[in-house]
């Protein structure tokens, strides 16, 4: 009796924080999936730009040449979209995960605001032509100001649901979590301070701006996606993670060796040896944690495969995860000189960039968006065909832009290599890749349209009025 | 609480040590970088290397920047046994019989009083490093106004949003580009290039990072000793 009274009292609890987190969360989703439809439209046409200069040229459209409209979907996809909506994954988990409700929900809301803004003032100052042409900073110096302020706004909100948590010990996403909060703002800061106030010696700018671009996905981007594997791969399973130490393991390799990283870029280049060089190291140094991480994600999963087939956050994060690991062991393996000279500035840069934000870090997101928004709206997503064809939708397209992007890459490289070769045949080396590749993002595309559209059926309430949840098997014919 | 703290203290502490390795180190290091001087004794000439005022043309540079250039082209010469790329024929200043190639890898001093180095992202067009002796601004002008009317496989993208047409009025400007069939701008019409176009051109021509380099560091560079009867066996 007492224990039915208790799990009454814990669904009652939990009803509580989902309504509390309500309308922050949603807030974020919503302007995240918007963000994203912008960032897969515009990514397809600088892909078609890449062989095509041709394509959307009117005189009055040259802002969508391929110099502007890649940065500036770069720019969307990663602030306007990935962070957003992580932030909008990691509210929630906090708020569960710490049984504590959101206080100020509209404190969030108006940060969210100013953050949407200076996204919304970054993007269309690179069509503009105030673009820095610098990766993943390419906004308009004057926007990082905004961007900081309305992070700090949100994470100040991160860290009071910490310390309102209610005793027992902290789970390993809430690590994750309190680590982005605290690594963003110092490697955002760092990245604009040295490149844009600071004087300082030109190459040493263009290595902190590598250094940026990874210290974000290691240390941003990863570790939010990670507290919400952590989260729900164990949810789903109804089991704990396989090992706690492991856990810990994988969260202190990260945050020991993810601040090294990224200079790798540059060997070869204008700068120091040893810079390049240790960058390399803590790459491959890397897959050490992410092993760890990778096993303790597959031993909790063992023998529950069929739950992938089934839940289509199970199917999304699994996924996630799993293009996590290959991002990993790609990136250690372009660490060494031979296969490094072909990978190191070639179109296999747009390869790993999409890999981390797409293939990983998005995969999981979505993962999470499916499960959490039902708990906030009270209504089932309308539809589980079209959660289905989401899902391979994104992977096909994922997969095989990666796919092109690597080999081709390597294959225009070294086509460049040859130097006695006639010109014309490196340039058109990577035009067959960049054909297909605009193919995959017509795919990407569509499915992200559709995922728009799916969540603001979501957010109207316009979704199923039902007790079970939507699978992806044809359990349930759609309302 | 003081869990929280330790947590915090170690985050910071693992995150201190690549953040001053990395970023604040090299910062403070390659600002005060050492000039060297050094005397050619065969011909009494004086050097310096970084060479001093840096002859970079910052406008264009800003340009370059926001049109994207550096998403696509590289200004960094990897070393051969990276990849042979950027050592083209032709690719940097006309090299002598005897000392054919003077194309040299990118060093850090060939950037120094640049704002920012802008060493490459894709290597979808060639490298830039040594952009200036390769054409003439002309060149440049009609390259940039229509990419394909100079190499037909290109895919670099038009930038006429940095020229105007305009009617000519009296003599036909100065500037002007020298452009023929489908992009003649019609009778008693010319297009000219505005101030960002002449800014970005005059940045590409202001780029040859061949700097020479004291010889103990490059042995390439050094003035070579024309070896006896080098001028009988060229005339003949």
């Amino acid at each position: 009796m007492t224990d039915n009274k208790q799990a009454d009292e814990d669904v009652l609890r939990r009803a509580a924080i989902d309504r509390s987190a309500r309308l922050p969360v949603l807030f974020f989703f919503t302007s995240a999936a918007v963000w994203l439809a912008i960032s897969v439209v515009l990514g397809f046409i600088q892909s078609v730009k890449l062989y095509a200069p041709g394509f959307l040229d009117a005189p009055w459209l040259f802002f969508l040449n391929y110099g502007r409209s890649n940065p500036a979907f770069m720019g969307a996809l990663v602030y306007g979209w990935a962070i957003q909506a992580g932030i909008g994954v990691a509210i929630w988990l906090m708020a569960r995960l710490c049984r504590a409700e959101v206080k100020n929900p509209l404190t969030l809301v108006v940060a969210g605001h100013f953050w949407n803004l200076g996204v919304l003032i970054g993007v269309l100052g690179i069509f503009a032509g105030y673009g820095t042409s610098m990766e993943w900073l390419a906004f308009p110096r004057a926007v990082w100001p905004i961007l900081l302020v309305a992070y700090s706004l949100m994470v100040v909100w991160l860290i009071t649901m910490f310390q309102r948590r209610e005793p027992g010990e902290v789970y390993i996403s809430v690590w994750y979590i309190l680590g982005a909060s605290f690594w963003f703002p110092w490697v955002y800061i760092t990245a604009n301070v040295f490149i844009h106030i600071l004087p300082g010696a030109a190459v040493a700018k263009a290595a902190t701006n590598a250094w940026f671009m990874s210290s974000m996905i290691f240390l941003v981007l990863a570790p939010l996606g990670l507290a919400s594997a952590y989260y729900f791969i164990p949810k789903i399973l109804g089991r704990p993670v396989y090992s706690s130490q492991l856990a810990k393991i994988g969260f202190w390799g990260l945050a020991i060796l993810g601040g090294w990283t990224g200079v790798q870029k540059f060997m070869g280049g204008p700068l120091p040896a040893w810079m390049p060089a240790v960058s390399g190291v803590a790459v491959i140094l890397l897959l050490v944690p992410i092993l760890a991480i990778a096993i303790n994600h597959h031993m909790t999963i063992k023998g529950n495969h069929s739950l992938i087939e089934t839940s289509p956050t199970m199917r999304f994060t699994a996924a996630g995860a799993l293009a996590f690991t290959v991002f990993c062991i790609l990136s250690a393996l372009s660490a060494f000189f031979s296969l490094g000279q072909f990978t190191q500035i070639s179109q296999t840069t747009m390869a790993f960039q999409l890999l981390a934000v797409y293939g990983f870090f998005s995969l999981t997101i979505f993962g999470a968006i499916y499960f959490i928004v039902p708990r906030l709206v009270g209504c089932e997503w309308p539809s589980g065909s079209r959660i289905r064809l989401h899902f391979w939708f994104s992977t096909y397209g994922i997969v095989s832009l990666v796919v092109l992007h690597f080999v081709g890459g390597i294959w225009q490289a070294a086509a460049y290599s040859q130097f006695d070769a006639p010109l014309e045949n490196a340039v058109s080396a990577g035009r067959p890749y960049a054909i297909g590749a605009s193919i995959a993002w017509a795919s990407i595309m569509v499915s992200n349209v559709m995922f728009l559209y799916h969540l603001s059926l979501m957010v109207l309430r316009l979704g199923r009025r039902n007790e079970n949840p939507t699978l992806l098997g044809h359990q349930h014919p759609a309302a | 609480m003081s869990s929280f703290r330790n947590f915090v203290l170690a985050l910071a502490a693992t995150f201190f040590a690549p953040w001053l390795c990395l970023i604040v180190i090299p910062h403070a290091k390659m600002k005060a970088q050492d000039i060297e001087v050094w005397e050619d004794k065969q011909l009494g000439t004086k050097s310096s290397y970084p060479a001093g005022t840096p002859n970079i043309f910052r406008q264009g540079q800003a340009i370059y920047a926001r049109e994207g250039c550096a998403l696509c082209h590289t200004q960094m010469i990897r070393p051969t046994y990276l990849g042979f790329e950027s050592w083209r024929p032709g690719f940097g200043k006309a090299g002598t019989r005897d000392n054919p190639v003077r194309i040299r890898e990118t060093l850090p001093g060939d950037f120094s009083g640049e704002r920012f180095a802008y060493l490459g992202v894709q290597r979808v067009g060639p490298d830039l490093s040594n952009a200036g002796y390769r054409h003439d601004e002309d060149w440049h002008h009609v390259h940039l106004y229509d990419p394909r009317s100079k190499r037909d496989f290109s895919v670099m993208p038009s930038f006429r949003h940095l020229y105007t047409r305009r009617k000519v009025r009296g003599q036909r400007a100065k500037g002007a580009l020298a452009l023929a069939g489908q992009l003649d701008p019609g009778k008693g019409f010319e297009v000219v290039p505005t101030e960002a176009a002449r800014a970005l051109v005059g940045y590409l021509m202001t780029l040859k990072k061949d700097t020479p380099l004291p010889p103990a560091a490059g042995e390439q560079t050094q003035t070579p000793v024309a070896p006896a009867g080098a001028d009988k066996v060229k005339k003949g």
